[in-house]
């Protein structure tokens, strides 16, 4: 963890930032699901200030998409732009994790 | 030998009965485990196999899967652990056809390693491999999964409690779609259940452990039914072995004497001595030739081979002592000429070293030629050897075990027994098996003079009037000769 964060600190320094590109696979409404999804518009809005495109995809009704991206546990949440690709699992809880994983926290500084 | 009455058997066959109209079972494909398991595993339910690294948990996983896959149980393996690659790679080395029932949407592999780089942050469950299952399983009409490594599935969460509340979650799901499932779970060595996964069991309607432990350096596999809800199960531990062909289960404790009455008699080889046997040996009996190094043992069985192959008898010859090179050379010199028997097919010998595997392993391979040979007889040279297999015990099994299934088959067995001693008489009972024995045969040497004779005595034979007196024989080149007093 501790070494992708720096990787992307020093790569990410002052670049005109892409869109971000996301794919989130949710489960239905379940608990976990629906809290991944407030927790990325809120992560977007803090940190991206609307500048980012989110797909948010339904296992239960999308079963092929699930499996043509290998996603086997939701929340799953995929940064498709800019790349290196970005798994994340989880109801996004821990923020300072999340940012740190999709390389937002090097414009804070 | 009078044969026993099978009572508990019956009480056991009646209890299976009652307990199979209650319990649909589904075959595993594995004879001896479909025995064991009175019948297969429980349908629609879920079937813990716990064991350690190595113990073979995978492998009569997916065995089960594909015979079940190709006798019209389409089947879903998910694998947590190894590529999907590897495992077609393992079951194509044993020639069993996955691309053949992948293509016809019998078997479906499913990859659920989890991507090592992924980030975990919060909560989350495996609702998306659920649903992918799902998708499969309707398009496919799976009756069958088996879900390989369950173990690392749990590792990722950091929870026992999460843990359970996932296991229970996949266990309702199992059920729901009325999947006969099967689970793997890696044990620590030595350990049946962990306590971690205690609760697993407890889940599981029927519990199988494998191990696979080392005694006096040789490896065996063992196969222990820990729990079957509704059912009734062979409590003991069966050993096991796996081949080029897959799982073999061999119910070493059958409690059943099957064995067929004696047949006709038929020659010993020398006339002479089918006359101290009053008339040949019975065949379908069980025959001892005990002795000392050097007195003729494998000779006199040799006598007996190259008779019953002249007959047109077929002879299996288990030897433990020397190479069949080494023993066809040997017995030139006694003017016994083995190679044109082994040529026609009549002669089957084959040479083991006793420690080169477990009795668990020796024993198949002599079933597997009683079964497929079909031969009238077979000798077991010799049983004194047969105590490298492991140990006393180990030998007792094996040597009884042959015996059985000689018997059952009405097969002629000849157990050759080296003595070390002068005290033969002490000696002879073999490893405890000479109760059992139907004729015993003793050669001994005796100093006479400056030179050695050799002498021979039926010290037994069940149902015959045979001579009771040592007699003299020598060894020619043309074979074993009585020297007339």
């Amino acid at each position: 963890m501790k070494k992708a964060r720096k990787r992307e600190r020093r790569r990410h320094t002052k670049s005109v930032r892409e869109t971000y590109v996301f794919r989130l696979f949710v489960a239905g409404n379940e608990s976990n699901s629906s809290l991944a999804r407030r927790n990325l518009a809120r992560i977007c809005e803090e940190h991206l200030k609307g500048d980012h495109k989110i797909d948010v995809v339904d296992v239960l009704r999308d079963a092929a998409a699930a499996h043509k991206n290998n996603v086997l546990v939701t929340p799953t949440l995929i940064l498709l732009k800019p790349l290196p690709k970005v798994t994340v699992l989880g109801n996004l809880n821990d923020t300072r994790q999340v940012l740190a994983a999709l390389r937002l926290t090097g414009d804070e500084r | 030998m009078a044969t026993a009455k099978p009572r508990t058997q019956g009480r056991d066959a009646e209890r299976q009965q009652k307990s199979r109209k209650a319990l649909p079972k589904v075959s595993t494909g594995i004879a001896g485990l479909d025995l064991v398991l009175g019948g297969g595993l429980p349908a629609g339910r879920v079937t813990l196999l716990t064991g350690g690294p190595g113990s073979g948990k995978s492998m009569i996983g997916l065995q089960c899967l594909l015979q079940g896959a190709a006798n019209g149980r389409p089947g879903i393996l998910v694998m947590f652990e190894e590529r999907a690659e590897a495992v077609r790679q393992n079951a194509s080395s044993r020639g069993w056809e996955m691309a053949r029932l992948e293509k016809k949407n019998k078997l479906y592999l499913m990859d659920a390693r989890l991507d090592p780089e992924a980030v975990i942050s919060g909560e989350f469950s495996i609702k998306g491999l659920l649903a992918i299952l799902d998708q499969r399983i309707k398009a496919m009409r799976a009756k069958l999964i088996l879900i390989d490594a369950a173990d690392a599935l749990l590792h990722l969460y950091d929870s026992p409690m999460r843990e359970r509340r996932e296991l229970y979650a996949l266990h309702e799901w199992l059920l729901d779609r009325g999947l006969t499932a099967i689970m793997t779970v890696k044990t620590v060595p030595q350990e049946e259940a962990p306590s971690r996964y205690a609760f697993l069991d407890f889940m599981a309607d029927c519990v199988i452990h494998v191990d696979q432990r080392v005694t006096a350096q040789l490896t065996t596999r063992r196969l222990r039914v820990i729990k079957y809800r509704g059912s009734g199960y062979g409590r003991n531990e069966y050993p096991f072995i796996i081949d080029e062909n897959g799982i073999n289960i061999i119910p070493i404790t059958s409690n059943v004497l099957l064995h067929r009455p004696p047949g006709p008699r038929v020659s010993s080889g020398p006339a002479w001595l089918d006359d101290l046997l009053d008339g040949g040996y019975k065949s379908g009996t069980s025959i001892l030739i005990a002795g000392t190094a050097g007195a003729g043992k494998t000779t006199l069985a040799c006598v007996f081979t190259r008779a019953a192959c002249q007959r047109g008898e077929r002879v299996l010859y288990l030897n433990f002592e020397e190479s069949a090179e080494s023993m066809v050379s040997n017995m030139l010199s006694p003017g016994l000429a083995l190679q044109p028997l082994i040529k026609t097919g009549k002669l089957v010998v084959r040479s083991y070293l006793p420690e080169a595997m477990g009795v668990e392993e020796h024993l198949f391979h002599a079933l597997k030629d009683l079964d497929e040979f079909q031969p009238q007889h077979v000798i077991v040279d010799a049983i004194s050897a047969c105590k490298r297999m492991g140990s006393e015990q180990a030998a007792f099994e094996y040597l009884m075990k042959v015996l059985n299934a000689s018997k059952e088959r009405g097969v002629t067995c000849i157990y050759i027994n080296q003595t070390a001693g002068l005290d033969i008489v002490a000696e002879i009972s073999g490893i405890g098996i000479s109760s059992i024995i139907d004729t015993i045969i003793l050669l001994r040497h005796l100093p006479i003079g400056a030179a050695v004779a050799r002498q021979l005595i039926v010290m037994k034979s069940r149902g015959s009037k045979h001579s009771e007196q040592f007699h003299e024989f020598r060894i020619t080149d043309r074979g074993i000769d009585l020297v007339k007093t």
